[in-house]
């Protein structure tokens, strides 16, 4: 079964595939590294981004890239709505950890309540036919989806990574992800970088939907079950790498969908926990990058206690 | 100082005059009307399907009534949410027998019906299950029976018709990995090879992904003559179109869940070519069914969900009654024993938009099979199995 033509097949299109995965995954390590939150809420916020440009579209029957806009907008407001209203009120209370985890719990759950009453449980896309032509690339088949969708993705995580790395705010949100009140004795706005930090997972999540709508059926609790697959990458990417994170969940995405080769169909769908498993049995503190040497100083280097710097300097 | 008549002695005497007006009221009307229940999801996530039911349900008695009810007295359907859950279920199932006293209901969802079947049996009432296929159905005692086909019939005459009518030798089959998926797929395959044919593939699917590449590429390389896809309607219109994608021009065939028209529009000229089932005629079949697509497109704007289906339904009321008006005729009392030995003496129905139902001896109901495929862009009949 393994010839060229096949391997290669499964590998584009796995790769196209992941690009909302890497989204997601992203996403979710991000506000995991930045304000500690295990942000089960983000499913609400997939669900408000995939119905907002679901309604633009097949309702109001604007062109795409007004949906997107529109969707952008809407899903941003969502996630501002969830940090200001939501996360904010609990932090100024300091209730537990487990208490903010069942919050964004019940969140998902009430939103896609809503989605269900008000759009009902038949699946839907954002536009009406999720057929895309395909060209063939020697004997591999490419989809018009596939090309935009892994460029998309790519430019969001190179807008990301150069926030983090070359701007001040960007460097603001590493600092507080390490240390929120000690960067806050910096004069870091620690409630401005929470709020930038899930706003900008929202604007991920809004074109990881919109990439993943516009290919596949959403019901009002998909939301919750790409969960699982962001939160596993995030895991075994290793909490507060969000580089590892990407990788992944590309990573993930690839091999689930080749292990078809070597292992019977119904057992692809167990892979997925085998590889979670493993990870938190054997690398409990997940993929480690090479540490990267900073060119520019930062607030948090002059801290002291070598633990502290090298933290802020290694990781993004 | 208030009025006397605002004492609490006052009071609960006006409250009992008032009560044993309307009990007496309602015993009157009780007398008047001949009732029956239904329990269906009206919320929860079947409730798509589940108000469509009952809506047709609805039409059917309201048409009933307007031609003079049973022999002149009206026609009542209690209607009680379910949530297609077992538990809900048995609330709805017990307040309809216990309170409203019912001797017959119909239910849907098999979880359901299987729950509520035992009340059925022990207060001797009449429980019609229409829509639920579990081939279970047909054992849970001498107070429940179908009037939708059960089990399999539809993947049978499928699996049969392309091996003996389409003259397929080679079937793949890709299925969800799931209860739907993985039974149905055992009854392709030994329907499959028991007319002769041989199946070269069989690949399942992880309920959640939307990447297909794997299997169908397995597919693609034991080169079929015909493919089966049981999927669910969340999954089926993603297989198809990455099998298109892939070079699979194969025919291909599914169940009921790959019939609805917004298949055609989410998959266009990729639709091309794909069968599905249906257990209840088309529109191209009978002028009555298109009368009554076209009430729903005028009425409620869109097609029903489920068609087939809120056919059963709309016809399931009209079977009540006929074995009311015999009842009626007969001058006996409608409860659930006479109720089941009139619907067993009658035995064969004529109903308006399914057709002949003829309810076996064994608890079954045979109805014949439509198979429809996508020809210009449009579900047409292809065929019609076991008539």
């Amino acid at each position: 079964m393994l010839n060229a033509t096949i391997l290669l097949q499964i590998l584009w299109t796995s790769l196209a595939t992941s690009s909302y995965y890497v989204l997601f995954a992203v996403a979710f390590a991000l506000v995991l590294k930045v304000t500690r939150i295990f942000n089960f809420a983000q499913a609400a916020i997939m669900t408000v981004a995939f119905y907002s440009a679901f309604v633009t579209v097949q309702w109001l029957e604007w062109p795409a890239w007004a949906a997107f806009i529109v969707m952008m907008a809407i899903t941003l407001a969502a996630s501002f709505a969830l940090e200001r209203i939501g996360f904010e009120a609990l932090r100024k209370r300091g209730v537990s950890v487990m208490f903010v985890f069942v919050f964004t719990f019940m969140v998902s759950e009430f939103v896609a309540y809503l989605a269900m009453l008000a759009f009902g449980t038949w699946p839907q896309t954002i536009f009406p036919t999720i057929f895309w032509p395909v060209t063939l690339v020697g004997n591999i088949a490419v989809s018009a989806w596939d090309l935009p969708a892994i460029g998309a993705t790519i430019a969001m995580l190179a807008l990301l990574f150069s926030f983090m790395r070359f701007t001040r705010m960007g460097q603001f949100m590493v600092g507080v992800a390490d240390n929120p009140d000690l960067a806050e004795l910096y004069g870091v706005n620690k409630r401005q970088i929470f709020l930038v930090a899930v706003l900008m997972a929202g604007a991920l999540v809004a074109v990881g939907m919109f990439l993943y709508g516009t290919r596949a059926q959403v019901l009002p609790q998909t939301g919750l079950s790409l969960m699982l697959f962001a939160i596993a990458a995030t895991i075994i990417g290793g909490i507060g790498n969000i580089a590892g994170a990407a990788i992944a969940a590309i990573i993930l995405g690839v091999i689930q969908n080749s292990s078809i080769l070597v292992i019977p169909s119904e057992w692809q769908g167990l892979l997925l926990y085998v590889f979670l498993f493993l990870a938190i049995v054997f690398f409990p503190n997940g993929l480690r990058l090479p540490r990267r040497r900073r060119r520019f100083a930062t607030a948090t280097r002059d801290i002291g206690g070598s633990k502290d710097a090298s933290a802020a300097e290694g990781q993004v | 100082m208030s009025p006397r008549i605002w004492s609490v002695k006052g009071l609960t005497k006006a409250a009992a005059v008032v009560a044993l007006l309307m009990a007496s009221g309602a015993a009157a009307s009780a007398q008047q009307a001949y009732r029956f229940g239904l329990a269906m999801p009206l919320t929860g996530s079947q409730a798509l399907y589940g108000q469509d039911q009952v809506k047709a349900a609805q039409w059917a008695v309201d048409e009933i009534n307007k031609a003079g009810g049973i022999n002149g007295k009206k026609l009542e359907m209690i209607v009680l949410d379910t949530q297609a859950d077992p538990q809900i279920g048995i609330q709805a199932v017990n307040r309809l027998i216990s309170v409203e006293k019912v001797p017959a209901f119909i239910t849907a969802w098999s979880g359901v019906v299987k729950a509520v079947a035992p009340i059925a049996n022990d207060n001797k009432v009449v429980e019609l299950s229409v829509g639920a296929n579990s081939p279970d159905i047909a054992t849970l005692g001498d107070y429940v029976y179908t009037t939708f086909p059960l089990a399999d019939i539809d993947i049978r005459a499928v699996a049969n018709y392309a091996a003996t009518k389409m003259g397929k030798k080679k079937a793949a089959i890709v299925f969800i990995n799931a209860d739907t998926g993985t039974a149905a797929a055992e009854v392709y395959k030994k329907v499959f090879t028991a007319a002769g044919g041989q199946v070269v593939a069989y690949e399942a699917y992880d309920p959640k992904a939307t990447d297909f590449t794997g299997q169908l590429l397995k597919v693609r390389a034991a080169n079929p003559d015909m493919i089966h896809l049981q999927g669910l309607v969340s999954d089926t219109p993603q297989v198809i179109a990455q099998m298109r994608q892939l070079g699979l021009t194969q025919p291909v065939s599914s169940y009921s869940a790959a019939y609805n028209p917004k298949l055609v529009q989410q998959l266009g000229a990729a639709a091309e070519g794909v069968i599905a089932t249906s257990l209840a005629p088309g529109v191209a079949d009978s002028d009555k069914v298109k009368d009554y697509v076209a009430r729903w497109v005028k009425e409620v704007g869109r097609e029903p969900n489920g068609l087939p289906y809120t056919e059963y339904l709309y016809d399931a009321p009209y079977m009540v009654a006929d074995i009311f008006k015999a009842l009626d005729s007969k001058k006996l009392p409608p409860t659930g024993e006479n109720f089941r030995k009139e619907m067993l003496a009658q035995g064969a129905f004529k109903l308006p938009l399914t057709g002949n139902t003829k309810l076996g001896a064994d608890h079954t109901v045979v109805k014949p099979v439509y198979l429809m495929e996508v020809k210009g862009g449009k579900w047409t009949k292809k065929a019609v199995v076991g008539e």
